[in-house]
């Protein structure tokens, strides 16, 4: 591995077993063992490689059901592989998608407090940066209230903001900008160019091809558990719609 | 078939220890959260069964055996140990299934949350330690010192056997509803098979050196006794059983290491 790649992906295969009944008793999986074992096997992951540079913005599109977010999951540490090798240098921000642990019964205070934990912050880090967490999220108002009565949107400028905040070296982000209004998403934006100012490492899997275009260095495209291919945003892009416009017509 | 590999240069966290505190501290948050009496849930509950226990034995059964103050006071002791037992092996199990939305979307290590939710039970009995203590003061006992000693080595054996049992039940409740079910009718007849409101000395000798194989009934008995009677376990006794146990947490963690492997998978 050379010493300016922070992740590299090497044969990775990712298989689900989808039964066709779900086994979640002991009786069944004893009246199983005598009936044929019936399952599927669904490819969430096949023979997936590559690398990411220190520093680059790398998009992943790719239709519902082709195995980004499986993707991001096994870097995140969530699942396992099957087989392969995954080689990652720096510090990873668990972030998969928002409002990770968000506790609906407890208030935005507490649960900024256990999301910071859960990321890595002591507590005296998570002190020094509430209000600038807060201010970012603009939920000041609320912040002592419980959770379940937040919007969607607010919930998701909270945990935004506390994930920014705790400044790893890599982020992995699933659709993160999916509820945020114009001027939130504008702010996210800002912070996407602050962090190639600072040379952070960006794995976005998103649906928004202009974010993709605006902000990526380079793009993969997931189709059907492979890379199909991957390049410069504006092909990748094209190449993507593409793809769409044979399936729907 | 290859296996997988995967290495991260740096680790995802360093500080577990806050970790679990921040944990188990939001676990006692959430608990008593819209609930008028709160905290004071966590004493009443094993108070009010010690009410109905102690009414039956020194009132319905009464001439059965000698009643008195030592019958309450072990009685009480003995419940608050087996409450907390049952109360945090059955939160222990429970927790990774609770705490779904961590699992599936962050990756801390998991037996930080089986360990945050044991730790939430320890609290709980601390609460109902002064309870003892409260009532201590009102019969005017004084238990002598290596009998508080004891109790407190004790209370500690429980919670790492608790924390070796949430190891193994936690990860196989993810995949097996039915733990929960058979950890059920384990605790009830683990409740009548330990000298909580009996004492072990009724019972026909071989029948206690059986009952004495039980770890919670080991604890409860001996806590009893040396706090009553004066009369402690035999000290191979003592090292038999701190070994067992901690051959049996040793036990537990390989036993966790295999069965946690696919655990997001499988929730």
């Amino acid at each position: 591995m050379k010493t300016d790649t922070v992740i590299s992906v090497k044969n990775l295969y990712k298989t689900f077993r989808i039964p066709h009944k779900k086994i979640d008793s002991m009786r069944k999986a004893f009246v199983n063992g005598f009936s044929r074992n019936t399952h599927e096997e669904f490819k969430a992951l096949d023979d997936v490689s590559f690398e990411v540079k220190k520093g680059e913005f790398l998009g992943i599109i790719g239709r519902n059901g082709s195995g980004k977010s499986t993707l991001l999951k096994i870097l995140a540490g969530v699942y396992s592989g099957d087989s392969g090798e995954i080689n990652i240098n720096g510090r990873i921000s668990p972030f998969l998608e928002l409002g990770i642990g968000f506790n609906p019964e407890l208030s935005g205070r507490d649960n900024v407090y256990m999301n910071a934990t859960v990321l890595g912050l002591s507590k005296r880090d998570i002190d020094q940066r509430f209000d600038s967490i807060v201010d970012f999220s603009e939920i000041k108002r609320f912040i002592d209230q419980q959770v379940k009565n937040y919007s969607s949107g607010m919930k998701s400028r909270l945990a935004f903001s506390v994930a920014i905040h705790v400044n790893r070296d890599i982020l992995l982000m699933d659709e993160v900008l999916a509820v945020g209004d114009i001027s939130f998403e504008d702010k996210c934006y800002g912070v996407f160019k602050e962090f190639k100012k600072t040379g952070k490492t960006v794995i976005l899997v998103t649906h928004a091809m202009d974010v993709v275009d605006e902000f990526c260095d380079r793009v993969l495209i997931l189709d059907r558990s492979r890379i199909v291919n991957g390049g410069n945003p504006e092909q990748m892009v094209k190449q993507y719609s593409q793809m769409f416009h044979l399936v729907n017509s | 078939m290859n296996s997988f590999i995967y290495h991260a240069s740096q680790g995802y966290h360093e500080n577990y220890r806050q970790l679990i505190w921040m944990l188990a501290k939001m676990d006692f948050k959430l608990r008593y959260q819209n609930s008028i009496l709160g905290y004071v849930w966590a004493i009443l509950k094993p108070l009010f069964m010690f009410c109905v226990l102690n009414f039956v034995f020194s009132s319905i059964f009464n001439k059965r055996y000698i009643v008195d103050d030592h019958y309450t006071l072990g009685l009480l002791v003995g419940l608050m140990l087996f409450n907390f037992f049952s109360e945090s092996s059955n939160s222990g199990m429970r927790s990774l299934l609770n705490k779904s939305s961590l699992v599936l979307k962050i990756f801390i290590p998991r037996w930080t949350i089986i360990m945050a939710s044991t730790v939430h039970s320890a609290l709980i009995f601390l609460f109902n330690i002064f309870v003892i203590i409260a009532f201590l003061v009102w019969y005017r006992f004084l238990p002598s010192f290596t009998a508080v000693l004891i109790f407190m080595m004790f209370s500690m054996l429980i919670y790492l056997l608790v924390l070796s049992l949430s190891l193994i039940t936690a990860p196989l409740f993810v995949k097996f509803r039915d733990v929960a079910m058979i950890w059920d009718v384990a605790l009830s007849v683990l409740f009548y098979a330990s000298p909580v409101f009996y004492p072990l000395q009724m019972l026909p000798e071989w029948i206690q050196r059986i009952l004495l194989l039980n770890p919670v009934a080991f604890i409860v008995h001996f806590t009893k006794e040396s706090m009553f009677n004066n009369h402690y376990a035999e000290f191979w006794q003592f090292v038999v059983f701190i070994a067992s146990n901690a051959i049996f947490f040793l036990f537990s963690v390989w036993a966790y290491k295999k069965l946690i492997r696919n655990v997001a998978e499988n929730l």
